[in-house]
């Protein structure tokens, strides 16, 4: 059997990363990727926007992917790519993890485990969406997969549901290969992608974008003829009376994703019912001892930036990792905030530096966010704005709290009265 | 029922609105046939339920016009061919559903030329696959009804069946629960009527804390429960095409995108029956057309009966929603419904799922599968007092089917009243599933009878029984999974993550007997795209499979029929 300090679930960004970062800290590492090339999602992202974060760039997907991937390449790192996990279970010297590929199926050992198995797109039904069952019915990211990468139309005329980034980069891209978009219809009353993406795809080209309005019905028995549209009310119900139809010969949804961690939750670790990810320590470690999260499987990240940026943190961890006891403390969020990761912190371990993820639940401007220790505000920082779309990063040294196993820390977000 | 009793309650109800007539048949029995004008098509159903009695042989049928029915043709086959013209088959099955191929199954086992037709562009399109797949007890069926007969014989067939033609089927058990503990001694009273008279043998009765102990996730309070450890379920397209698959193995023919237009018949017998494809020349026709089985009954001036189609929609949760339960919880409505409107239930399916309604609304369109948001709305806030824990949320897709049953609410096997050489296999519904394979048998019996009075019917002494699906690799215990992909290594890529299926298995579907190369017609054979993430992930993989297999553009594969193309073509 293959012996491995770290194995890698995933080679999008955060595998990549997290991989190149545990086998830069010592690990022998494998990485296991379930399709032919890495790069994950990165591979039809051909748009551009990719690192500016990280390194002042406007890349496209596939060129932040390769700079990646040249790293790990150079490093000579084990991976397996078209291999896929069936099963782990858990030994006493780490986990057994089962693979099948064309070569069959093997079983490898790893002390640590790094879960970078990203995200999957809500579907239609899980909208409710009802009506017939015709072609012509895409997430926006399949639509994504038919246009870069297999150079096919999935749409002449569409009308895009939700705005998240995929949405928006779709509507746009379509538009350049020559369909009509008539427009992106968003239930809630502000846009769910980034600003400059509402900019960039949706205004530079004279798209519509409907806020609090949804799609609630198709039609058409093979090839979707038309939808359904509707204002929806503050609970996002659709308004009786507002219906209109809208012929078009697609449906493209980008109504959220969702963290894939059907491995994790096999493994026993404990979600946060907020990111639908992991419940982590700043070590990015789950509550099994041994395996960490990283990337969209931990929480839906905007930027791929943070994504490789949270694989960095677990591949190192994981390098370091030697079983111990742990001393947790829980981080509550308020109500203000719709997320934050990490969610609790091990007093064991160093939290001078820690990174800290973190949504405001509403759009909300002048506002601070605070860390409460105990009752007391032991750091806050003033925004101009917070909005739900645009996660924010801190780096915050938590070592000088003195945190005790009593501790109680509160991170909350208060918005001045006269703002 | 007396004609003067009904046309008097008519009467009443209607005023001159609506007449009936009692009609008899050429080969005896007879029918009651409505006629007049009526505005709802809910009163049309009230007017011709008033006529019916249940399980009567006498059957009503309904000419009254509706003002708020707006006549629809049949949805047909694009193509237009003349490639079965002329084609003499001893025997034609009209409908592909579990009734049609379960005949055409039976009958193989016979030196006959059995060609079964389907409008749709592949098995199992409407009912048949469009149910719970529920393999009922009959606990909600007395004697007297060919339902009842056949559901007993057909469950005890189940784990026979499904084994000859590789079909998965567990024995699940079902329960019926209640609140109310001053209601056991009626229903004990009842589950012995079931168990002594009508041969419902595996019922009984169990105490709330025996039920608490099966089903944890049921809802607190439940004071007792009938049992049905016989219950199971079995994926109702995937037996269909197990059906199908078998017969074609031992000789039958079987002709998808292809309707019946037209009959000519003379004397009481149908001497040819056109379709899109052509004029064929039977012998002997058998009925098996679902919502359709009324037309294809008047085309064959054997018009006797009526069905007055009653949709259902059923939701499919996420496989860790099927951990929740492991049998299937059915609602037993002790009422007479006017609408004899099923419960409905919750059902851990073959497959790891839970599968959750229908519900029944009468709908006087047969084709009309549009699914609404009221009908899982209601479903579930029934369901959820059977297992709180049942959440929306977890829902991964929702499909309606339309049933087809006659107004007496039972089934019609028999051959014509009016015509000589046609087999009514009709009214089939709930449980319909169930009773299949004991149906063909006994359809099976009546065919080769008539066909044996002009004719030598000679046994075939190749039928082979046994079918071989496609195997499924993630089932498998390491060992054998190796060993399949050392043979061929396209069984460890895995093409779909949810459902875990490999370009293997989907290759061996393109290559099955009866090849439906669309993603849908792949997706009801092996599974890739049935999982949470609905084929987000795996259609454009399983698209670009299949257009590598046909040798065409990716532009050209469908997703079911021939105008569901998925693309438009290159990109700029």
């Amino acid at each position: 059997m293959r012996k491995y300090d770290c194995l890698v679930i995933g080679g999008g960004p955060a595998g990549l990363a997290a991989a190149i970062s545990a086998h830069k800290n010592g690990a022998h590492t494998l990485l296991i990727e379930r399709e032919a090339r890495l790069g994950g999602i990165l591979k039809q992202c051909i748009h551009d926007g990719f690192g500016l974060v990280r390194y002042g760039e406007k890349l496209s997907g596939p060129e932040y992917a390769e700079r990646f991937i040249d790293v790990f390449n150079e490093e000579k790192i084990e991976a397996l790519t078209l291999t896929f996990v069936t099963r782990i279970a858990k030994t006493v010297e780490g986990f057994a993890v089962t693979l099948v590929n064309r070569d069959g199926v093997e079983i490898v050992a790893s002390k640590t485990l790094i879960l970078a198995t990203g995200c999957r797109e809500r579907t239609a039904k899980q909208v409710s969406i009802h009506g017939t069952r015709p072609a012509g019915v895409f997430t926006a990211g399949t639509a994504q997969h038919f246009t870069n990468l297999l150079g096919e139309m999935p749409t002449k005329k569409c009308v895009i549901l939700g705005s998240g980034d995929i949405g928006l980069i779709m509507a746009r891209r379509l538009t350049l290969e020559g369909a009509e978009v008539l427009g992106v219809y968003e239930a809630k009353p502000t846009p769910s992608g980034l600003t400059r993406n509402i900019h960039q795809c949706l205004h530079d080209y004279n798209i519509p974008l409907y806020l609090s309005h949804t799609v609630t019905r198709v039609f058409g028995e093979d090839r979707l003829s038309a939808v359904e549209t509707a204002e929806v009310d503050e609970k996002m119900q659709p308004v009786p009376g507002t219906e209109a139809i809208v012929d078009c010969d697609a449906l493209i949804l980008s109504v959220g994703l969702i963290p894939e961690n059907e491995l994790a939750e096999a493994l026993g670790v404990a979600l946060d019912p907020k990111t639908k990810g992991p419940v982590c320590n700043a070590q990015l470690m789950t509550c099994v001892d041994g395996v960490f999260s990283c990337g969209n499987a931990l929480h839906v990240n905007d930027l791929v930036d943070y994504v490789s940026e949270s694989g960095e943190n677990a591949g190192e961890n994981a390098a370091k990792y030697a079983k111990r006891p742990r001393n947790e403390i829980p981080v509550d969020s308020s109500g203000a905030l719709l997320y934050a990761v990490p969610q609790r912190l091990d007093l064991a371990a160093d939290n001078s530096s820690v990174q800290l993820y973190f949504r405001s639940r509403e759009v909300l401007d002048g506002c601070t966010f605070k860390i409460i220790v105990d009752g007391e505000t032991v750091f806050s920082k003033k925004y101009p704005f917070l909005r739900p779309p645009e996660m924010e990063k801190l780096t915050v040294d938590f070592s000088r709290f003195n945190l005790t196993p009593q501790s109680k820390i509160t991170l909350d977000i208060e918005v001045k009265p006269n703002a | 029922m007396e004609l003067k009793t009904i046309q008097k309650k008519l009467q009443k109800r209607f005023g001159g609105a609506v007449t009936a007539e009692l009609v008899a048949n050429r080969r005896g029995g007879g029918s009651v046939v409505l006629s007049g004008r009526l505005a709802t098509w809910q009163e049309v159903i009230e007017a011709c339920s008033m006529a019916a009695e249940k399980y009567s042989e006498i059957h009503v049928v309904n000419n009254i016009e509706c003002d708020e029915v707006t006549p629809q043709k049949m949805r047909l086959p694009k193509i237009e061919n003349n490639d079965l013209d002329d084609q003499k088959p001893d025997v034609l099955i009209i409908g592909g559903g579990i009734s049609g191929v379960s005949i055409a199954r039976e009958l193989s086992k016979w030196k006959l030329d059995i060609l079964l037709l389907e409008k749709e562009a592949d098995l199992a399109l409407q009912a048949s696959g469009r149910n719970d797949g529920e393999v009922h007890p009959g606990i909600d069926l007395s004697k007297g009804s060919k339902k009842h007969y056949y559901v007993r014989k057909g469950n005890a067939m189940y784990s026979q069946i499904c084994k000859e033609l590789d079909v998965p089927f567990k024995r699940v058990g079902q329960y019926v629960c209640f609140n109310n503990a001053k209601l056991k001694p009626f229903v004990r009273i009842y589950c012995q009527i079931r168990k002594k008279r009508d041969g419902i043998a595996d019922t009984r009765l169990i105490s709330g804390e025996e039920l608490k102990k099966i089903e944890p996730n049921f809802a607190d309070g439940f004071q007792f429960a009938i049992a049905n450890p016989d219950s199971g379920c079995v994926c109702p397209y995937g037996l269909t095409i197990a059906y199908a698959e078998n017969a074609v193995h031992n000789g039958a023919r079987i002709a998808l995108n292809t309707a019946v237009l037209d009959m000519e018949v003379q004397d009481g017998i149908i001497k040819s029956v056109r379709t899109n494809r052509g004029t064929l020349y039977p012998k002997l026709v058998i009925n098996a057309a679902g919502v359709f089985a009324e037309d294809i009954a008047a085309l064959a001036n054997d018009r006797f009966f009526s069905i007055h189609p009653r949709r259902g929609t059923n939701s499919i949760l996420d496989k860790k929603a099927g951990a929740f339960m492991h049998s299937i919880a059915s609602v037993m409505e002790f009422t007479v419904s006017k609408t004899h409107s099923k419960g409905g239930g919750i059902l851990h399916t073959v497959h790891d799922n839970l599968l959750i309604g229908p519900d029944a609304v009468e709908t006087y369109e047969k084709e009309n599968t549009q699914t609404h948001r009221e009908s899982i709305e209601k479903v579930f806030t029934k369901q959820k007092k059977t297992m709180p824990r049942l959440t929306e949320r977890d829902i991964i897709t929702y499909f309606t089917g339309v049933r087809a049953p006659t107004f007496e609410e039972d089934f019609i096997i028999e051959r014509g009243r009016n015509t000589d050489n046609i087999i009514h296999c009709a009214g089939i519904q709930s449980p319909g599933l169930t009773t299949a394979p004991a149906v063909a048998l006994d359809i099976e019996k009546m065919a080769v009878e008539i066909l044996s009075q002009t004719e030598r019917v000679e046994k075939n002494p190749d039928f082979d029984p046994i079918r071989h699906g496609v195997p499924v690799l993630k089932e498998m215990d390491d060992e054998t999974r190796a060993e399949y992909i050392r043979k061929n290594p396209d069984y460890g890529v895995i093409v779909c993550r949810c459902e875990e299926i490999s370009k293997g298995e989907i290759l061996d579907a393109l290559h099955s007997p009866i090849c439906v190369p669309t993603v849908d017609g792949i997706k009801k054979r092996v599974r890739p795209g049935m999982g949470r993430c609905q084929g987000g992930f795996c259609s454009p993989l399983v698209t670009k499979i299949i257009a590598e297999y046909l040798n065409v553009p990716i532009s050209e594969v469908k997703k079911s029929s021939a105008d569901s193309a998925i693309t438009f073509g290159r990109t700029k």
